[in-house]
């Protein structure tokens, strides 16, 4: 090793690596572009669009009118309905997933049931608009092969006053797409819970109860909020499947931005758009109440 | 009947024999160690007395109570896992504190065992802490403590410290022999670190293939191993063959030159018998008394405390210690060496 100072400096330098050329850096940018594209496209200039639409009248002029129409007592309460389907199919999806996941995860079944589970899950979740309507009015609709089955039986699901078109009838068709994304997600973070955690709980007397409470959901909680957030936008923004199936008799505030949007009676852009912008506004609460509980929630994680 | 009892204790996983036959007897404040190479069934024993594993057969008594069927949260057994285990949601004072609030422990008193055990660890400063705020040796110490909260009949640690750097294992080691040894608990330490077991047990269980090959204190273990991979396994070991073996006399030849060796013990010998010592039981030179044996220096390794030689004698190479002085002349490779070692220092195997 040399002694002198200056001379060390000199060869550090020249060890050193050199800077990639402007070029290179440019180069691994290209595989990302397709992407950016898309986001600008279909992402950024449609909302820019809707912004400033929702802002419009008819003929182009600024106005504040549309805002004003969303108090309208049938907006407001087609905005509930949307919340409120997509909270129950979020909970009732998000619960009936996670139970599943835990069966082929901790729950010891055998391996095969898991790929079929997981293999049923990646399509179903896919499954959803004018095919999956089809599916339950050929299943569960007045006709459908179940409710003729179980009237055969002396069970009469109408009579007794279920409906397919009916706010728990769509909820049902919707949990279809909505328990194999609970699935989906669910399922590797379960797989990351640690069998010595377990162990470990059980060894200083917990019972299985106690682990599950104090120990497994509190390292879940994030992944469950997550995942939930995830089904409550699904629903949320969901059109095909409840305007095949209801054709509209459930006032979706999504079914209500194609109408007004594509309508012929009541074709209002303008409107179409600010009711658009309130469920950005909507998923926007949505999201931050997510993030509160979520930084709460992962107090323990590395940041 | 002493403390913990495990008698006759089988356990087969799906055809396959993982522990075959285990008996052992532990007194209560005793330091026992498993030692053995991986899939020795050292720590399948450990999870039988723990809980994680019915045993195929025989059964473990704690404290003259049947434990075998017994639920691992019924025990009252201490654990320590070679990754912590630690709760990651929890901090270091509530991880401490988790076993004796699912007893539903007053508060209070949770609050002063937690004190008391964060004082044992030396980590008072970082009870509020998270694990991953920790390094490996903490959360280890953490992992210690939380075990010993509950105020366990039997500590059982399951090779805690194979994760961790071969400089912090050295002082979690003497830590956790500190702690063991002024508690007082009756403690089964799982490794396959030989100096590990050698520097904390009170006696040590050598397995092998599911079967324990000897029990005994470090010094019996090491200086009289009654198999062959007991003493291949711990320690470095010479097993040079010879011919004309006499048992009665013990005297024996190894490459034509008259060896003796220690008769005391009766042993049996196999078909092909083989001289036993240990490299560091050689010396350099010519000595009255003792075995001289020719040869040829073949590798110098200077190893800081001590300089290993292969000699070659015949056909046969010969691993031999040397302790090193601060004005040694090393042997250089080619060098004729004579090698001395005392008749009482070897076997025949």
């Amino acid at each position: 090793m040399s002694s002198n100072p200056i001379s060390n400096s000199v060869n550090t330098k020249r060890d050193a690596p050199q800077a990639r050329p402007a070029l290179s850096a440019w180069r691994d940018w290209l595989g990302v572009i397709p992407f950016f594209l898309f986001v600008f496209l279909f992402i950024a200039l449609p909302s820019f669009r809707l912004l400033i639409g929702s802002f419009q009248d008819s003929d182009g002029q600024f106005t504040l009118k549309n805002f004003a129409d969303l108090m309208d007592p049938s907006i407001l309460g087609a905005y509930w309905v949307t919340i409120r389907i997509s909270l129950t199919t979020a909970l009732g999806g998000g619960l009936l997933g996670f139970l599943m996941a835990y069966a082929v995860t901790v729950g010891g079944l055998p391996r095969w049931v898991r790929s079929a589970l997981l293999t049923f899950s990646g399509v179903a979740s896919n499954f959803a608009g004018v095919p999956l309507a089809f599916a339950f009015i050929t299943t569960l609709g007045r006709i459908g092969m179940v409710t003729v089955f179980l009237k055969l039986l002396g069970i009469d699901l109408y009579d007794k006053g279920f409906s397919l078109y009916s706010f728990w009838g769509l909820s049902l068709t919707y949990m279809y797409f909505q328990f194999p994304l609970m699935v989906l997600t669910i399922t590797p973070a379960l797989d990351g819970l640690r069998r010595e955690w377990r162990e470990a709980a059980e060894n200083l007397g917990a019972t299985s109860f106690q682990y599950w409470t104090r120990v497994a959901l509190p390292i879940l909680t994030p992944a469950i909020l997550g995942t939930m957030i995830l089904l409550f936008g699904n629903a949320f923004g969901a059109y095909a499947t409840a305007l095949s199936l209801t054709g509209g008799f459930i006032n979706l505030i999504t079914i209500l931005i194609g109408s007004q949007i594509k309508g012929d009676v009541l074709h209002n852009v303008g409107l179409g758009y600010a009711l658009a912008l309130g469920m950005v506004v909507v998923m926007g609460v949505m999201m931050t109440i997510y993030y509160f509980l979520r930084r709460r929630s992962e107090r323990w994680l590395k940041q | 009947m002493s403390y913990l009892s495990i008698s006759n204790v089988s356990k087969i996983f799906g055809g396959v024999v993982a522990v075959e036959d285990f008996n052992l007897e532990v007194e209560k404040g005793e330091f026992i160690s498993f030692l053995g190479p991986s899939g020795c069934g050292k720590t399948t024993t450990l999870r039988m007395i723990a809980g994680f594993e019915l045993p195929t057969s025989g059964e473990v008594v704690l404290d003259s109570e049947n434990i075998t069927y017994k639920s691992p949260n019924e025990r009252n057994v201490g654990m320590v896992f070679q990754s912590y285990a630690l709760f990651p949601n929890m901090t270091v004072a509530q991880n401490i504190g988790f076993g004796l609030q699912v007893r539903k422990t007053p508060a209070d008193e949770i609050q002063t065992t937690v004190k008391e055990m964060l004082g044992l660890i030396h980590l008072e400063k970082h009870a509020e802490k998270y694990p991953y705020q920790l390094s490996g040796g903490q959360q280890q110490r953490v992992a210690l403590a939380r075990a010993l909260a509950i105020n366990p009949r039997v500590l059982l640690l399951d090779e805690p410290l194979s994760a961790l750097d071969a400089k912090i294992r050295v002082e979690l080691r003497q830590e956790i022999r500190r702690i063991q040894q002024k508690m007082g608990i009756t403690t089964i330490y799982v490794t396959h670190d030989q100096e590990e077991a050698l520097s904390l047990s009170n006696r040590i269980v050598v397995m092998s293939q599911g079967r324990m090959e000897q029990v005994g204190t470090p010094s019996e273990i090491y200086n009289h191993p009654t198999t062959e991979f007991v003493a291949s396994f711990v320690g470095q070991l010479n097993l040079l063959p010879v011919s004309e073996v006499d048992l009665k006399n013990g005297v024996c030849k190894l490459n034509g030159q008259l060896v003796r060796f220690d008769h005391s013990e009766p042993r049996q010998i196999s078909d092909k018998p083989r001289l036993a010592i240990r490299p560091e039981e050689f010396q350099f030179g010519q000595a009255e008394g003792r075995n001289l044996i020719q040869g040829h220096v073949e590798v110098v390794m200077f190893l800081g405390a001590v300089v290993r030689l292969r000699v070659r004698i015949g056909e046969v190479l010969v691993s031999v210690d040397l302790f090193n002085e601060r004005n040694m002349t090393l042997p250089r490779v080619g060098d004729e060496a004579v090698v001395n070692f005392p008749p009482h220092a070897c076997w025949i195997m």
